[in-house]
């Protein structure tokens, strides 16, 4: 089973995120801020991790920039989902390693064929 | 016939034990006895309000807390969930909702009716394609749009305000008829919201509010009109020379001369240039700002005749104008108020056009024959970490 981590601040996202994933058979664990983020990474080994960037306590970037760093989540695959339409927020997320970046307000169908994608072209870690 | 006032005197006034002792005391004991009264009675009267928010809150919590999940599963299950809708395989107009799931008795009451609303307003704003369309379709099929109308109709701005907000996220049209007015609302929340609305909302003519404002538009309500002109998908946009020309409203004509800027209407120059002859200094600075950043110039040579007879901030702007034109034809004329103006804002406003316009050469000459000030100026324009 793969497992995911969605980090974001937005109850809404993330209750309807869990469903869904769970509902495709993934394993789903969240975090409702930065920090909570950060502390999950040492649960288990994640095959994709999904943020916001505007979240308190540590923002999108960071998280990015610390996932890269620790064992359990370096070779993930990151999603970033976040109403910033600036095009330096894009650029900087992928010049962190961001592998999609998807604009809120989401269209369910279009995240799920992306996560579905990436996952697939990539090796569990679990 | 007994008599029942064979007691009473006229002469004798009435007495009140406590109230004679109190005016017998000192007067300003009795200033100390009142004020201490006042307190008191304050101090009772907030602690019941904080007391009765804290209750109304705390009810408020727990209906959340019954009414949240029950939402939440049914959107999920009805809504999100539905291989369909997550397949994209239908169209949210044609797809089957099973709508009396959500006509439960719970949501009878007015108070849970707006934490539907709520609560599918929030959805919304978090998805689009179908689920954002079929949750759209289910406010409209519970008639939930009604409540938000009923609000738009209340005396109350707030209520009102909040009625606006409703419809604009759930993408209903209001009529002119009921939006129009409040565009031009005394109040600046109400006024601020229905031209917000009325931009999101209306198909044809977004901006026709333009028309009838006589009410100002200040500077953060033109950051947010310009903000959700921006971001609305398929605006359709008008030549806004049309109200520079015939608006009698200030602050509409100096915001749709940003927006002649913003999206490049050069069309737009002939309106901009008869602004030239306002009588208010403040328009004419800002005619030749949005001259000079649309590149103008046709209007150049006006400008150098009219600059001697105007206040300090349109000279500065005709400066500027004439270095983002880079026609080069103006060099003469910025070297002259660079080295002989006493005023540094026109020295330094000088100095960078010169940089735009002026050869190499002339600027080192600048250089070698400048004063000390005059070079610093000069080094300062030419640093390209500086943004003009």
């Amino acid at each position: 089973m793969r497992n995911i981590l969605v980090i974001d601040d937005d109850e809404i996202i993330q209750n309807v995120l869990e469903k869904i994933l769970v509902k495709e058979g993934f394993r789903v664990e969240r975090a409702q801020n930065g920090k909570e983020g950060l502390a999950k990474f040492d649960l288990l080994k994640y095959d994709l991790v999904i943020t916001d960037l505007m979240m308190p306590y540590a923002n999108g970037f960071e998280i990015i920039s610390k996932l890269k760093q620790h064992p359990n989540t370096a070779n993930a695959a990151v999603i970033v989902i976040s109403s910033i339409t600036h095009e330096e927020s894009v650029m900087d997320s992928f010049k962190l390693g961001v592998d999609e970046y998807i604009r809120k307000p989401i269209m369910v169908g279009e995240l799920l064929l992306r996560i579905k994608k990436l996952l697939l072209s990539r090796p569990s870690n679990a | 016939m007994p008599d029942i006032f064979a007691d009473f005197s006229p002469e004798e006034p009435v007495r009140i034990p406590l109230l004679d002792s109190f005016l017998e005391l000192p007067v300003i004991i009795q200033i100390a006895v009142i004020f201490i009264f006042i307190s008191s009675a304050s101090i009772v009267f907030i602690q019941v309000r904080i007391w009765f928010t804290r209750y109304k809150g705390h009810r408020m919590q727990k209906r959340l807390a019954v009414l949240l999940p029950l939402i939440d599963n049914l959107i999920s299950e009805h809504i999100i969930l539905r291989n369909d809708v997550m397949n994209n395989s239908v169209h949210a107009d044609n797809a089957d909702l099973d709508i009396d799931a959500f006509r439960l008795r719970e949501f009878r009451k007015k108070g849970n009716k707006q934490i539907l609303i709520d609560r599918l307003i929030s959805y919304r704003k978090g998805f689009s394609g179908s689920t954002g369309a079929l949750l759209r379709r289910l406010y409209l099929e519970l008639d939930l749009d009604k409540v938000s109308f009923k609000k738009m109709k209340r005396s109350q701005w707030n209520t009102k305000v909040r009625g606006i907000r409703e419809l604009t996220d759930m993408d209903i049209s209001i009529s002119d008829v009921n939006i129009l007015p409040l565009t031009n609302s005394k109040r600046n929340e109400l006024r601020s919201e229905a031209r917000n609305a009325y931009i999101k909302l209306s198909k044809n003519e977004p901006f026709k509010f333009f028309d009838i404002s006589t009410e100002p538009l200040l500077k953060w309500d033109q950051i947010e009109l310009f903000k959700t002109i921006t971001t609305t998908e398929n605006i359709a946009l008008p030549s806004f020379a049309r109200w520079v020309t015939y608006s009698s409203n200030k602050s509409i004509v100096s915001f749709c001369l940003k927006l002649i800027v913003h999206y490049n209407q050069i069309d737009a120059g002939p309106a901009v240039v008869k602004l030239l002859d306002n009588k208010d200094h403040v328009l004419r600075a800002e005619a030749i700002n949005c001259l000079g950043k649309l590149k103008y110039e046709e209007v150049e040579q006006q400008l150098l005749h009219i600059y001697s007879n105007q206040p300090l901030n349109c000279q500065l702007e005709i400066l500027k104008a004439i270095g983002r034109m880079e026609t080069r034809h103006s060099v003469l004329f910025l070297k002259q108020e660079f080295l002989y103006s006493t005023d540094f804002d026109i020295r330094k406003n000088a100095a960078r056009s010169l940089v735009r316009n002026a050869p190499k050469a002339l600027i080192e000459e600048l250089m070698a024959s400048s004063s000390e000030d005059g070079q610093l100026i000069l080094k300062h324009s030419m640093n390209p970490l500086i943004k003009y």
